[in-house]
């Protein structure tokens, strides 16, 4: 098996061998909703952190039960298999307020409605800024100063100072890798579709870090070798909020589009910036984790965020923009409209499309983007 | 050159045979439960009408429509937003936007002034505002769709119907009935419920004249009436039947595919 290969399998799991035998060792996993929650905490503590998805979910029954059709379905999914004890491999969760229907699943966990492995469970509620500032970013810091020190209570581990500065050394070598795999992606024949990219950056949540370094720096020599593809129509750039289904992005593939690059939860946005090597570390984790150059779009400075896709759709000479929404989602609402309008102001083709968590009305999203991608005509 | 273009719909298949940007022939039909039928016995029909026996005699075949992965003997598939599009503005080319009500979706289709679509909309997968809807609603006042479509024009005073659920506006029809409120007035507020619908995604498509309408709700005149009220403005007819626009579009696209085929050898 390829490292691609390797690597890209491990998103159609929820669980997969390497949390298996991490846990074999008696390692512990924690999981996190949401980009703004700083990964190299967790790890200094010896722990691995996985980013919540719901993949395998077949329906929300049991989610249901506490969410309703108003809540979006990435989180009503996610309660459902957290209700069939889908996550048993976890030993805590941290969550923010992204938006309330990831705090108000939540409370489900905090109301102890969810069967977990050992009581109290660890949860642990992030409060995030939602402005960038200087009052925000010293109010960051001591949020991610509480979350280290609520991990070394719970956990009773020391978190030390050059644990973190290993750790912080960790997470940004997987950042440069992955930005140089995203440098591949400019080419005129990008290496990579963008179907195998969501895969990658998935995996890279899924498992511990060295070893998806040492797997993804095999990757990049495997595809360095590799013919690019040269037969798309059209160049896309794809946007949006949670996105953790590969078939999703091979039915747009399929159409003749390529997506070269994103701005996704599971994506771009969770790697992009790196965490200040020399300053003091938590000061550094609270100063990249709120400043990011792409926030997500619970932040207010939209403008900030609106020339970020609008440069980025540049720099990978994108022919169309697609952006992807759930429903129900008011981030992404906003922001979709937002993006909408300032891309074809700039003469960039955009399409929205509404989507459910699980893939449903197949015919309907293939018509969309058939008509979308015939409409760039390239 | 003799091309052809198929529209497999999710209710009817259409089929239209082009010589040198002319019809020859067209067909409308119910569909059958397999797309590959639908299509096969479509292009069949048109190509009967004009003396075809053989598929090998069409140069080029364009597919299109709901069903258009799964037409065997076409050379492309093109989706039913551009064949729309191309199909119109060929016919008219005045129109900026079309409306296209068919069985089970809607969408609204903006043109610049090329006849190129820069913007388009589509109902999700609900029956509100379709064909499937105004069957469902004459069946419940016990009318063809014939006879719901003229019987709406008598209307004195339009009963309200506010639900867009196919499933919650027929028992708001069974209610109305029951307190004896007149068919017509009733059949007409059917309409007007799917007009208000249809004027939300004109207006998101920018509502540009000249507007038409095609699919087979372009056949509805009460609807028609109703929605020109609405949108206050008239829906310029096109001259060929509306529910075949699709399928003249993938028609004109399989000749364009020839000809730039052929300038550039």
């Amino acid at each position: 098996m390829t490292a691609l290969e390797e690597l890209t399998k491990l998103a159609d799991t929820l669980t997969n061998p390497y949390i298996e035998r991490w846990k074999e060792k008696g390692g512990k996993v924690i999981g996190y909703y949401c980009c703004y929650c700083p990964e190299e905490i967790i790890h200094a503590a010896g722990m691995l952190p996985y980013r919540m998805r719901a993949t395998g979910s077949t329906s929300s029954e049991l989610g249901d039960v506490y969410a309703s059709s108003t809540t979006c379905t990435f989180c009503r999914h996610c309660l459902d298999q957290a209700m069939r004890g889908e996550y048993k491999f976890l030993d805590g969760l941290t969550t923010l307020h992204g938006c309330d229907h990831i705090s108000r699943t939540f409370d489900a966990w905090r109301y102890g409605k969810v069967p977990t492995p050992y009581s109290p469970f660890y949860l642990r509620l992030l409060d995030i800024p939602f402005k960038i500032e200087a009052l925000s970013l010293e109010w960051m810091r001591v949020q991610v100063d509480r979350f280290k020190r609520s991990l070394e209570e719970h956990f009773q581990v020391k978190i030390t100072d050059e644990a973190l500065r290993q750790s912080i050394k960790t997470y940004n070598e997987k950042r440069r890798l992955l930005k140089s795999l995203y440098e591949l992606r400019k080419k005129e024949a990008p290496p990579i579709t963008g179907a195998e990219a969501l895969g990658i950056v998935i995996a890279s949540t899924s498992m511990p870090v060295e070893e998806f370094n040492e797997q993804l720096k095999k990757m990049l020599d495997e595809v360095n070798g590799r013919d690019g593809f040269s037969d798309y129509s059209a160049r896309l750039l794809l946007a949006g909020g949670e996105l953790d289904d590969r078939a999703y992005i091979e039915l747009i593939e399929e159409l003749g589009g390529l997506v070269v690059t994103d701005a996704l939860c599971v994506g771009l946005r969770q790697f992009w910036d790196l965490v200040d090597e020399d300053s003091e570390p938590i000061a550094a984790l609270a100063k990249r984790y709120l400043e990011r150059s792409i926030s997500c779009p619970r932040m207010v400075d939209y403008q900030r965020r609106l020339k970020f896709i609008s440069d980025l759709a540049k720099e990978f000479k994108v022919d169309g923009i697609i952006v992807q929404r759930l429903k129900m989602c008011d981030n992404w609402g906003c922001d979709s409209a937002l993006i909408q309008r300032r891309s074809r102001k700039e003469g960039t083709p955009c399409l929205i499309l509404e989507r459910e968590y699980l893939m449903s009305a197949v015919g309907q999203m293939r018509t969309r983007v058939q008509a979308f991608l015939e409409t760039i005509g390239r | 050159m003799i091309v052809a273009g198929c529209d497999v719909g999710s209710t009817t298949g259409k089929a239209v045979i082009m010589n040198d940007h002319t019809i020859a022939s067209y067909t409308i039909m119910w569909c059958r439960p397999r797309p590959e039928e639908t299509a096969r016995i479509a292009i069949n029909e048109v190509m009967e009408k004009v003396g075809l026996s053989s598929l090998e005699e069409l140069d080029y075949i364009v597919g299109t429509g709901y069903g258009r992965l799964k037409i065997p003997f076409a050379n492309e598939n093109i989706s039913e937003i551009t064949c729309h599009g191309v199909g119109a503005h060929w016919l008219r080319n005045s129109v900026r936007t079309i409306i296209d009500i068919g069985g089970q979706d809607l969408k609204v289709i903006g043109l610049d002034d090329s006849g190129r679509v820069i913007d388009f909309v589509m109902n999700d997968k609900c029956a509100a505002g379709t064909g499937k809807f105004l069957e469902n609603m004459a069946r419940a006042l016990g009318l063809t769709l014939e006879e719901l479509s003229t019987i709406s024009l008598e209307a004195t005073n339009p009963a309200v119907i506010t639900s867009q659920c196919s499933v919650f506006a027929e028992s708001e029809v069974i209610t109305l009935l029951n307190e004896g409120e007149e068919v017509a007035n009733i059949a007409n507020g059917i309409h007007a419920s799917i007009a208000s619908r249809l004027v939300t995604l004109v207006r998101r498509v920018g509502a540009k004249n000249d507007i038409t309408i095609a699919g087979g709700c372009a056949k509805n005149a009460g609807l028609i009436d109703v929605l020109e009220k609405r949108l206050d403005t008239e829906i310029v007819r096109l001259p060929e039947d509306p529910q075949i626009i699709g399928a003249i579009g993938a028609a004109l696209l399989a000749t364009e595919r020839l000809e730039r085929s052929a300038s550039s050898k």
